[in-house]
């Protein structure tokens, strides 16, 4: 299993995937708001989408599993 | 029985020949393992042709624990110098077939006269790491020797490029050579760096991890900082280091070769501005505008893998040598934090170090929040920008694309850091801090205690963006010397560039100043 990580603390914005999705490596999977700003969370690799574990307008901490893939 | 001159020669030239010959079976395993050898690095490294080798016949004195049956001419490192692009510079490079490329006395002794007539003549060194470690059957003696490597690093450092390439392992110590230089590029797969190795840390701390996951290019690349460029092969990796010197002179006292551009000097961009949205929320990758901006789109970027918020790296604007540094918006935001600073800091004191000048491009919303920060020390690891930036005598440009709020800006490098010249993009937001914070600190009671607070707070917040949106502010008050079009950006550094060419600027005479570190 491969964690996709928030890059830092923010709300999620939106959700680009669904589970079983197939991603490539660097392929955005989410948006955050971060610093005024809409943050990109990115597939670390190339795989399958196996759990997605936040919604729309949760907050999420620096470096937390946002979704589960493999 | 007297031996004559022709015997002599004879016993020279067989020497010789099986030096450079090499045994075939420990080629084969270099080979096997999907490395050069360190005598084909050279060839490829260096124009055709062009190494004269130096010390060949060296050999290690050591005579116990098995070294009278294992010593070999050139005791495991050949060294010399050659050209590169037509200029000389001075290599090592330490050959795994030889003694397993270790550390003895003799060999460390070459590698620090490397360094040190590199500096005499004021010309680039390079280091080919490729070692099983220290030779620990020398003792004391190799110890000594390695100080001598260590200190020829250091006192070089700032007089003439020390570029490092890790071909191989580079472990315990013996890390700190190329550490102590000014770059270092390693080989995806191949090569390895750390200084306590997997054995010592199991021992120590019951934790099992190999070598690639201890210090491969994946951790020296993205996590440590330690590698600049990562190479997919020997082959790349020696391509990598011959296009790193083309954008870097001999030595501090000269400036970098100047090519002949083929892109033009007055080449207008015009969807320079789609590249940068608008929208101050909208994120970008700033290297598409360092690309659109320089001769070729030829931007070489170092240690793209880590603190991706702040880019580095050397391109050509008419065929002159310069540095970026930018903010990238893609990577939080572009804010800046404790490992991008450092980043920048390396990076600008080696562009003045070697009179390369620097252009800045600024998008940068603050300094990243929070208690890990702080607990980092982004203070002192902030200060280094700063510091840096005010120290660099070299021709500064800095450009703001769209926003710059705080104290961020300082280390941006403005006017008052020491720019040179500073231009903004026509949509550019310049404050103290972010609208709706500002708004929320000014205007706190004005708005709590208004009839409709939710009114008054649009209100307030469109007055505070009308006066800091734009470049009217930043022009009136000279913080700029000028409003320009993104699409003129490219002309204008240029035309800045070349004005800026005969740049001087002394600094206080004092030993050296006390870099935050």
């Amino acid at each position: 299993m491969t964690s996709v990580t928030s890059p830092m603390v923010g709300k999620i914005l939106n959700i680009h995937v669904k589970v079983g999705d197939k991603v490539q490596e660097d392929e955005i999977v989410m948006v955050m708001e971060a610093m005024k700003m809409e943050i990109p969370i990115v597939a670390p690799a190339a795989g399958t989408i196996k759990e997605i574990k936040v919604a729309v307008g949760d907050t999420v901490e620096s470096e937390a599993v946002v979704a589960l893939m493999d | 029985m007297p031996k004559t001159r022709g015997d002599i020669t004879k016993k020279l030239q067989t020497l010789r020949d099986k030096t450079l010959r090499g045994e075939e079976k420990a080629i084969a395993k270099q080979h096997a393992e999907g490395k050069l050898t360190a005598r084909e690095r050279i060839d490829k490294l260096l124009d055709p042709g062009a190494f004269v080798e130096e010390f060949m016949l060296a050999e290690t004195p050591a005579s116990d624990f098995g070294m009278a049956e294992r010593k070999r001419p050139t005791d495991g490192v050949i060294t010399g110098y050659g050209k590169i692009d037509g200029r000389t510079v001075y290599v090592f490079a330490q050959d795994f077939t030889v003694i397993a490329g270790t550390v003895g006395a003799a060999h460390a002794e070459k590698i620090a006269y490397c360094i040190e007539t590199a500096r005499k003549v004021g010309v680039p060194v390079i280091g080919l790491y490729d070692s099983a470690g220290a030779r620990i059957q020398e003792g004391l003696d190799v110890t000594r020797a390695i100080g001598k490597i260590f200190y020829q690093n250091s006192i070089t450092s700032g007089t003439v490029p020390q570029i490092s390439a890790i071909m191989g392992p580079c472990i315990g110590v013996a890390a700190y050579s190329p550490a102590l230089t000014d770059f270092i590029i390693m080989v995806k797969g191949t090569s390895q760096m750390f200084i306590t190795g997997p054995s010592v840390i199991k021992e120590v701390t019951g934790e099992e991890v190999s070598m690639e996951e201890l210090g491969g290019t994946k951790i020296h690349s993205e996590v440590s900082g330690v590698a600049d460029v990562v190479g997919s092969n020997d082959e790349d990796c020696l391509l990598q280091i011959r296009k790193l010197l083309s954008y870097l002179p001999a030595s501090g006292l000269q400036t970098p070769p100047r090519t002949s551009s083929v892109d033009d000097p007055d080449r207008m961009i015009a969807d320079m501005e789609d590249l940068v949205p608008g929208d101050a929320k909208k994120p970008y990758d700033v290297r598409n505008v360092i690309r659109r901006l320089v001769d070729s789109e030829d931007f070489f970027e170092l240690k793209p893998k880590w603190a991706r918020n702040l880019v580095t790296g050397f391109a050509r604007l008419n065929g002159r040598s310069v540095g970026f540094i930018a903010n990238q918006p893609m990577f939080l935001a572009g804010s800046l934090d404790v490992d991008c600073s450092d980043k920048a800091a390396r990076f600008i004191r080696f562009c003045d170090a070697f009179n390369i000048p620097i252009i800045t491009l600024v998008d940068v919303p603050g300094y990243l929040p929070g208690t890990k920060q702080e607990r980092l020390g982004i203070i002192r690891h902030g200060a280094k920008m700063l510091y840096a930036y005010a120290e660099a005598s070299v021709p500064k440009i800095t450009v703001y694309l769209r926003k710059g709020y705080g104290g961020a800006k300082q280390a941006m490098c403005t006017r008052e850091m020491g720019a040179d010249q500073l231009f903004v993009w026509p949509g550019v937001e310049l404050a103290v801090m972010g609208a709706a914070g500002a708004v929320g600190v000014l205007y706190k009671k004005e708005i709590e205690q208004a009839a409709n607070p939710q009114q008054t707070r649009l209100e307030k917040l469109d007055e505070f963006t009308e006066k800091f949106s734009g470049p009217f502010e930043a022009v009136a008050k000279q913080y700029a010397h000028s409003a320009i079009m993104p699409a003129e950006t490219r002309v204008r550094l240029i035309q800045a560039l070349e004005m800026l060419e005969s740049k001087q600027e002394d600094r206080p005479r004092k030993k050296h100043g006390l870099m935050p570190v």
